[in-house]
């Protein structure tokens, strides 16, 4: 059954527009959430670049990358079911959406992954492990506790975009999500893109940038 | 009138370009970290990905489509995150005195 119209709208347009309007002010407060790590973070590096550059040097750089490609690849994916969606390709649009948590849970996996890889070699959250006997730059232990905090927020943030996602392919696959009314999807896909935006700023921050002092 | 007639959204080859553009970037971001350019880096960087975000958000959450109100959440939305970003690195930044090895409260302080 497609969406009805909600009683004080006057039209279903007005209502996919209502909808829209409230997930960008929640964007928002997503993205000024972040930003107050982003600011430590910019404070921290600016004061300790040296500590910063060696964390770099010593983070996973191959598997940051590939969970990048992941990302990118799945927003890709729920931006092009939204696309078959509006043209009323149901089918289409579900196996976008089922690959698209496919490569959610892919970057949680490989996120797994390289979190014991951290802890294999001594490298804890909280400035704690053996890493830093050998590592004992002043600004490391900052370097990975803001690392291990915002790749940490970030997985919580994949982990409900995935559960969304999930929510909402069950709706497409009953044709309760359909082309008269695809926004409930499509405003599911723009959290999913926020998602990767912010991974975008963090892989430069965490996994590529060296640095030298600004 | 369905909904989806009354937008002016991203077209699948657009959308298939856009992510040619971000792996391509994704990948030129990849190849600099292995080149030693200094502080430079941080532009390259951040820069690269500010392009690449911008590319998400215009083509794939199709910001440009969107009515004015919409718009106008996202346009204050990134003006409180560029200002509170600026003025923590003008304050760091110009700082001449370097903070305390040792500040009050902490508790290096304590152990005598």
């Amino acid at each position: 059954m497609a969406e009805q119209v909600a009683g004080h709208f006057e039209s279903l347009p007005r209502q996919a527009h209502a909808a829209r309007l409230g997930m960008w002010i929640f964007l928002g407060t997503e993205v000024l959430l972040f930003a107050g790590l982003f600011v430590l973070y910019a404070a921290y590096r600016t004061e300790h670049p040296h500590g910063f550059a060696v964390g770099v040097e010593n983070n996973t750089v191959v598997w940051g990358s590939v969970n990048t490609g992941v990302l990118l690849v799945s927003s890709y994916t729920i931006a092009l079911a939204v696309h078959e969606l509006r043209r009323g390709k149901q089918r289409a649009c579900a196996l976008l959406v089922a690959t698209t948590i496919f490569l959610g849970m892919c970057f949680l996996a490989i996120k797994t992954g390289e979190y014991l890889e951290h802890f294999r070699v001594g490298l804890y959250p909280g400035g704690v492990g053996t890493f830093y006997r050998d590592h004992g730059e002043a600004g490391t232990k900052m370097f990975f506790t803001l690392y291990f905090c915002m790749t940490g927020l970030h997985a919580i943030h994949v982990v409900v975009g995935t559960a969304v996602l999930a929510f909402l392919l069950t709706k497409v696959l009953r044709r309760q999500i359909s082309e008269r009314a695809p926004h409930p999807l499509a405003i599911g896909a723009i959290y999913w893109h926020l998602v990767d935006v912010i991974w975008i700023f963090l892989w430069p921050l965490f996994y590529l940038i060296p640095g030298g002092n600004p | 009138m369905s909904e989806a007639t009354q937008t002016r959204e991203t077209s699948a080859r657009g959308l298939a370009l856009t992510l040619l553009a971000l792996l391509v970037l994704a990948g030129f971001s990849l190849t600099m970290r292995f080149v030693h350019i200094g502080a430079a880096s941080y532009f390259v960087g951040l820069g690269v990905a500010a392009i690449k975000a911008a590319l998400v958000v215009v083509f794939f959450m199709e910001i440009l489509v969107e009515k004015v109100t919409v718009r106008l959440a996202f346009a204050v939305c990134l003006s409180l995150f560029a200002l509170l970003i600026a003025l923590v690195l003008a304050d760091v930044l110009t700082r001449s005195v370097p903070p305390l090895q040792n500040p009050p409260g902490s508790a290096q302080r304590y152990r005598g």
